[in-house]
C-alpha cells in the first residue's frame, strides 16, 4: 500500500543521522584551522562567517517550521521576531547598559511577549488570512521601530558595542542550531507535537475532541518567536550595527520559507537539509549573478511549489509527514470535506471488507 | 432503564440565511438511554448535533448537559464535560498514526503544561491498543490514518469517541460504509457500553439498526420535531411514514 522510498529505509535514516553527527563534529573543530587574512588555507574567517549565517538560518527555519509546517499556520512575517529580538538586544545594551547575554535574554522576552499579544489576535485567522496578517505585522513593526526614535534611534540605526570574535559566534550559533533541531525532533514525539499536527489536519475536529486549540497555537507561536528572537539578538551583536532596513527585510522570511519548503515542510530534517542547500545555492547565485539573485530565488520557489511540493525529504520518504504548502494555504474545511466525501462515496459501497 | 435527564434541548433554533435548519426543537435524552434521531436527508439531524457540540452557534433556545447550560460553551469545553461525537463527514487526523489519533482524543490537560511535552502514559497506550483491536484496527496501530479505507476511518472515529470515557456519545451515521458483520459487532459493543452506563444518541438511516438498539426515537422533518416515541410507536406513526418513507413505504432508506 505505501510506497517504499529511500528515506523509509531505517538503515538509510540511521546513516543520515550518523553523517549529520559527523558533520557537526567536523564543523566543531573547523575554527581551529582558521587562517588569517592573506594566509593560504581553506578555513577563512569568511567561511566561518558563512557557516554562522547558515546555522542561524537552520535555527530560524526549524522554528518557523513549528508553526508553518507542524501547526499549518504559514507565517509570512516571521522575521518580525528576528527584528524584535535584534532591537530588544540593541536597546538593552546601548540604552540600558546591560551585558550581551542579559540583553539578549531581554530581547527574547520581548519577542515572546509580543508573540503572545500578536498571536492571540492573528492566530484566530486561518489560511492565507493569517499569512497576510503576519506580513502586515512585520511591515507595521518596522515602521514602529522607525518612529520610536527615542528608544530605537529610528532610521539612523544603532551601533552596539563592537565585539569581534568569529569563533564565538560560530560556536554559539552551531550549538543553537543543533539544540533547536533536537528540540523539534523531540517535540514531534510528544503529546504537544501530535496536537500541533492535529490542529494542522483538522482544527475544528481537534476542538470538538476537547483540545483548546487556541492555547496550543499561541504556545507554539511563542516558542517559535523565542528562538528567532534569540537569533536576531545574536545577529545584532555580531553585526554591531542595526537599522530598520537591514534588520526588517522581507527576504529574511522568504529565505526561511524557501529553505523549509525545499527541505520538506513539516518534517524535522527538512529545515536542516533545505537551509544547507539553499544557503550555499544562494551564496553561489550572489557571487555569480548578483543582479539576478531575486529572480533566481523566485524561480526556485515557483519550481519547488510546482514540481517538488513535498520538498527533498518529502519526496524521498513516505512517512515524513511533509505537507505541500498549497495544502496549508487552502486549509478551507469546505474543500477538505468535499474531498473526504468523494473519497468515501467512491469507496464505501461494496468494499466493506478490510485488508 | 432510564434515569435522570443527561441532555436537554429547549426550543433549539438554527437558521442558515433564510433556511430554518433546526426549528425550535425540544428534546430530552435520559441517562442510560439509547436515543435514535432520524429524518429525511436535510431534515437537520447533523445541524442539531452541531448545535449540541457547540460547532454551530444556536440562534435561539438553550441546551443543557448534565443539568448545566452549555449553550455558550466552546466545542472543546463541551467535549471536556464528557460529550463525544463522530462526524458524518469523517474527521480523522490523516498525518497521525492510528494510535496518535486515539491518544489525542482523550481530552488531556486543557493548558499545555510540562506534561504535554512528554509522551502519553503507558496505560493510555494500552487502552488505545485495546480499542484498536476491538475495531479491527490493531494491525494498523502504527500506520498513518491517511492510509485507512473509508470504513476503517469510520471505525477509528468511533474508537476516538471511546478514548475519553465520555458520558454521552453522539454518532452521526457511524455505520455507513461498514460491512454488515462489523455492524453487528458494533451493535453488540454499543449495547455492552450502554449496559455499563453510557448514554448514546444515534443518527442512522438504517431503520433496522435504529429499532434494534434504541429505547426511543426522535423524528425530524424540515427542522421540526414531528415525533418522539418508542421504535414501535414511530414505525406505526402515519405522518412519519409519509415524511420518511414517501409513498412506497419501504423499510430501508438509503
Ligand atoms: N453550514 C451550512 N450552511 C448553510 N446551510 C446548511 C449548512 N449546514 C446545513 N445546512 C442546511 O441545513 C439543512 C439541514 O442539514 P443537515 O446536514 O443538518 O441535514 P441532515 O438531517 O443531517 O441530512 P442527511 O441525512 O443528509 O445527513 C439542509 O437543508 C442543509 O442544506
Ligand atoms: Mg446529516
Amino acid at each position: 500500500m505505501s510506497r517504499h522510498l529511500i528515506l523509509d529505509n531505517p538503515g538509510v535514516r540511521r546513516a543520515g543521522l550518523f553523517l549529520t553527527a559527523l558533520a557537526v563534529v567536523v564543523l566543531a573543530i573547523l575554527p581551529v584551522f582558521v587562517v588569517e587574512r592573506g594566509q593560504e588555507g581553506f578555513v577563512t574567517n569568511s567561511l566561518l562567517f558563512n557557516f554562522t549565517q547558515m546555522f542561524m538560518m537552520i535555527a530560524m527555519a526549524a522554528s518557523w517550521n513549528l508553526t508553518g509546517g507542524f501547526t499549518g499556520y504559514v507565517d509570512f512575517g516571521h522575521a518580525v521576531w528576528f527584528g524584535i529580538g535584534a532591537y530588544g538586544t540593541g536597546v538593552f545594551m546601548t540604552k540600558v547598559g546591560l551585558s550581551f547575554p542579559v540583553a539578549t535574554a531581554g530581547g527574547v522576552v520581548v519577542s515572546v511577549v509580543a508573540a503572545l499579544l500578536i498571536g492571540s489576535a492573528t492566530l484566530r485567522l486561518r489560511g492565507p488570512y493569517f499569512s497576510i496578517a503576519m506580513l502586515a505585522t512585520f511591515v507595521a513593526t518596522r515602521e514602529i521601530i522607525r518612529i520610536a526614535k527615542p528608544l530605537t534611534d529610528g532610521g539612523e540605526g544603532m551601533t552596539l558595542p563592537p565585539y569581534l570574535n568569529r569563533p564565538l559566534f560560530f560556536y554559539v550559533t552551531l550549538i543553537l542550531a543543533v539544540l533547536v533541531v533536537a528540540m523539534t525532533w523531540w517535540l514531534r514525539r510528544t503529546q504537544f507535537g501530535a496536537t500541533l499536527i492535529a490542529i494542522r489536519e483538522d482544527e475544528i475536529g481537534a476542538d470538538m475532541r476537547g483540545i483548546n486549540t487556541t492555547l496550543h497555537k499561541i504556545t507554539v507561536f511563542a516558542i517559535s518567536a523565542a528562538i528567532t528572537g534569540l537569533v536576531g539578538g545574536l545577529w545584532a551583536y555580531q553585526n554591531t550595527f542595526i537599522d530598520p532596513d537591514i534588520v526588517f527585510i522581507e527576504r529574511r522570511t522568504l529565505d526561511i520559507i524557501i529553505a523549509t519548503i525545499l527541505g520538506g515542510l513539516g518534517t524535522v530534517a527538512g529545515p536542516v537539509i533545505g537551509s544547507v542547500v539553499f544557503y550555499w545555492l544562494r551564496d553561489l547565485v550572489w557571487s555569480h549573478f548578483l543582479h539576478y539573485h531575486l529572480i533566481v530565488t523566485g524561480g526556485l520557489l515557483i519550481a519547488l511549489v510546482l514540481w517538488v511540493p513535498e520538498g527533498i525529504v518529502g519526496s524521498l520518504s513516505d512517512r515524513s509527514g511533509a505537507t505541500p504548502l498549497s495544502r496549508l494555504l487552502h486549509r478551507n474545511r469546505e474543500e477538505q470535506s468535499e474531498d473526504d466525501l468523494i473519497e468515501t462515496a467512491g469507496g464505501s459501497d461494496p468494499d466493506g471488507t478490510e485488508s | 432503564m432510564s434515569g435522570s435527564t443527561i441532555l436537554e434541548g429547549r426550543g433549539v433554533l438554527k437558521n442558515f440565511g433564510g433556511l430554518c435548519a433546526v426549528d425550535q426543537v425540544d428534546f430530552r435524552v435520559d441517562e442510560g438511554e439509547i436515543v435514535g434521531l432520524i429524518g429525511p436527508n436535510g431534515s437537520g439531524k447533523t445541524t442539531l448535533f452541531n448545535c449540541i457540540t457547540g460547532v454551530e452557534k444556536v440562534d435561539g433556545g438553550e441546551i443543557l448537559f448534565k443539568g448545566e447550560n452549555i449553550t455558550e460553551d466552546k466545542p472543546y469545553q463541551i467535549a471536556r464535560r464528557g460529550l463525544a461525537r463522530t462526524f458524518q463527514v469523517i474527521r480523522v487526523y490523516r498525518d497521525l498514526t492510528v494510535e496518535e489519533n486515539l491518544l489525542l482524543s482523550r481530552q488531556w490537560g486543557e493548558v499545555p503544561t510540562l506534561r504535554s511535552f512528554t509522551q502519553a502514559d503507558p496505560s493510555l497506550h494500552d487502552k488505545a491498543a485495546e480499542i484498536a483491536d476491538f475495531l479491527l484496527l490493531g494491525h494498523h496501530l502504527h500506520e498513518k490514518a491517511g492510509i485507512l479505507s473509508g470504513g476503517q476511518r469510520r471505525l477509528l472515529e468511533l474508537g476516538m469517541t471511546l478514548m475519553p470515557d465520555p458520558d454521552l456519545i453522539l454518532l452521526d451515521e457511524a455505520t455507513s460504509g461498514i460491512n454488515p458483520t462489523l455492524i453487528q459487532t458494533i451493535k453488540d459493543r454499543i449495547r455492552e457500553m450502554n449496559g455499563r452506563g453510557l448514554t448514546l444518541m444515534l443518527v442512522e438511516h438504517d431503520i433496522r439498526f435504529i429499532s434494534d438498539l434504541c429505547d426511543r426515537v426522535i423524528v425530524l422533518n424540515y427542522g421540526k420535531k414531528m415525533a418522539d416515541g418508542t421504535p414501535d410507536e414511530i414505525k406505526s406513526d402515519e405522518r412519519v411514514l409519509e415524511a420518511y418513507f414517501g409513498d412506497d413505504g419501504g423499510s430501508d432508506v438509503d
